[in-house]
């Protein structure tokens, strides 16, 4: 029991970062990014040949993380940039469109058709009772978290981080009140790209790479963020955790083949009796 | 020289399928405002219906083996019950959230379908489908009969969707859309009409599944991918979303160039670049008319030239 516990949290935390950053897009340009998984995609392969190349795991992690975040920021200059107040469905679909061009580049370009495991070792076991765990593991949680309080302080503490929730919130006030709101957003995309990155990263080294990572995860990250209220960050945090702890939990008490199922029903409920999300401000903040 | 034939036979069938799809989405996205990323599962639920209930195999625990007619019947009214059953609790939602919805059940239909391997055959799936006619033409010239009847559906369905989108029910429709409290106010259901536009929508697109799987000759989990429902979307997007020709430009050009790769497919080296460039094409493509011309390569304005007329007239009065 507590043994799947520890691995829905580590399920979990890779998943809240995946999807915060997809919810600060959402947030502050007001669209769903679809190529964010692809992102993910990127990360996880951009690590892998890192490490093929005999870079250490960190410094790997840390180098994924940061071309993630610059192609972000480019493909936002490129593509999103041009788009922006022609309305959120036409950002929505050259995101698709994005996501389409890096899949179709990361299949001609990544030699490996297969599934491929990142060349990790990942410690000895350790048992303590009734949990086991690799040092490796821990990493990972640690990482994830400091990764989260990291987002938090930065949103809260730093004058840029305040800049963005005044985007986010309000974009025309803080536009005449004298924010620079486009040097804002790249801040916002390059941020959003990295986490992406990181997470893919993650990802890799628990799990395996593969070209259809991308498309896999955009799933979660849609059903996290829907989950947690789009309009937010901590909400998101918050329900990919739980998510993460419902999709290894499950396996305890259904086949784990329906945990696909499972999941996507309870978020169906979630939906049905509230709307809004579960963690969803805005409501009250029209009430108010 | 005859091989060309029989190979543009099959791209065309290729596009008229997705012209098809395209003009059924427009009718319920374009219209209807209905934001529906669920087509890939209602087209699985569509295709399994019918290849268990016509299909002649031991394999699986119910095959009553209709007739082709009869599966095309029962799996349309099948398919147009499960849309009412997603519809009813899906369409209480807005925006992202109805997308989330609807994709969600796309997702929970393909795992069901790959978990209950004692009625669908799990990840294998069915192959060689009895096709009608299959046994007056050879395999080759099959193509022809192929395109025959995907065009003969396209122009039926594009009929159809023509006639729904000229009627009374197709101006609700696009009044609900524009400004819902304003035709909420003169006593318009519009919850009900939403229902209705989902239901036919489940209901055409479970017709015209059966076409789809002559046309892959097999049916497996893996034909109903995440990029399918997307495809459909970018056909349905770059031709102009709301337009009566947009579906069909917009799958003609995109299926078109994807298809026509095939075409310089000489070796296995190339084959890897070739299944690369198709996604290239579609997310370029999409991109390129986004910026430049978001309302599609046929914007809706143009299909209702009458529609604006009266607005003008009534305006000089």
């Amino acid at each position: 029991m507590i043994q799947y516990i520890f691995f829905g949290l580590l399920t979990g935390s890779i998943l809240a970062i995946a999807a915060s950053g997809f919810a600060l897009i959402r947030q502050v340009e007001g669209f769903l990014n679809i190529a964010h998984g692809q992102y993910m995609l990127i990360g996880a392969i951009v690590g892998l040949s890192f490490m093929q190349l005999g870079v250490n795991v960190i410094f790997s992690g840390i180098l994924a993380t940061l071309i993630v975040g610059l192609i972000g920021l480019l493909l936002s200059w490129i593509v999103f940039e041009p788009l922006r107040g022609k309305g959120h469905l036409v950002q929505f679909f050259s995101s698709i469109g994005v996501a389409f061009v890096l899949y179709g580049l990361i299949l001609a370009t990544w030699t490996g058709n297969g599934i491929k495991v990142y060349p990790l070792n990942f410690g000895n076991n350790f048992n303590f009772g009734f949990i086991n765990f690799t040092f490796g593991e821990i990493y990972v949680i640690g990482i994830a978290w400091s990764c989260m309080l990291f987002l938090h302080l930065f949103l809260t503490k730093t004058s840029i981080g305040l800049l963005i929730r005044a985007v986010a919130n309000n974009s025309t006030l803080a536009k005449t009140r004298g924010v620079n709101s486009s040097f804002v957003l790249y801040i916002v995309w390059f941020l959003s790209s990295g986490l992406a990155g990181l997470s893919g990263v993650l990802v890799g080294a628990l799990g395996s790479v593969h070209s259809e990572l991308g498309w896999q995860y955009i799933l979660t990250i849609l059903a996290v963020s829907v989950m947690g209220g789009v309009g937010n960050l901590y909400g998101v945090l918050a329900s990919g955790l739980i998510l993460g702890l419902v999709m290894d939990l499950s396996s305890l008490f259904i086949p784990s083949k329906y945990g696909m199922v499972l999941v996507f029903s309870v978020i169906i409920l979630i939906l049905l009796f509230r709307p809004q999300g579960l963690f969803s401000t805005r409501l009250q903040q029209r009430e108010s | 020289m005859i091989g060309i034939f029989v190979f543009l036979a099959s791209v065309l069938t290729l596009v008229f399928i997705y012209a098809t799809l395209a003009t059924i989405l427009n009718f319920e996205a374009g219209w209807g405002g209905l934001w529906d990323l669920g087509t890939a599962g209602l087209l699985a639920v569509g295709a399994y219906c019918y290849v268990i209930l016509t299909v002649e195999s031991n394999e699986i625990i119910f095959s009553p083996q209709l007739p082709v007619w009869a599966g095309i019947v029962v799996t349309s009214i099948f398919t147009g019950a499960v849309a009412f059953l997603i519809g009813l609790p899906s369409l209480r939602m807005r925006d992202e959230y109805f997308l989330i919805t609807t994709f969600a059940f796309s997702v929970v239909v393909l795992q069901l379908i790959t978990t209950e391997s004692s009625i669908t055959l799990g990840a294998t799936g069915f192959h060689n489908i009895q096709r009608p006619f299959d046994d007056y033409v050879s395999t080759r010239s099959y193509n022809f009969v192929l395109l025959g009847i995907s065009t003969f559906v396209l122009i039926t369905i594009w009929l159809l969707i023509r006639r729904l989108g000229r009627s009374p029910f197709g101006r609700l429709l696009r009044a609900i859309r524009d400004n819902e409290p304003a035709a909420k106010s003169i006593g318009k259901m519009i919850f009900v009409t939403r229902l209705k536009v989902f239901v036919i929508t489940g209901a055409l697109i479970g017709a015209i599944s059966p076409m789809y799987v002559w046309y892959i000759r097999s049916l497996s989990p893996h034909m109903f991918h995440v990029t399918l429902a997307f495809t459909v979307w970018t056909a349905l997007v770059i031709g102009g979303i709301g337009n009566f020709w947009g579906p069909v430009v917009g799958a003609l050009i995109l299926i078109g160039l994807t298809e026509a790769l095939q075409f310089l497919q000489y070796s296995a080296e190339y084959a890897v670049l070739l299944s690369a460039a198709r996604p290239i094409i579609i997310g370029v493509g999409l991109i390129i008319v986004m910026r430049f011309r978001p309302e599609g390569i046929l914007p809706e304005k143009h299909s209702f030239k009458n529609a604006r007329k009266i607005i003008d007239y009534q305006k000089q009065i």
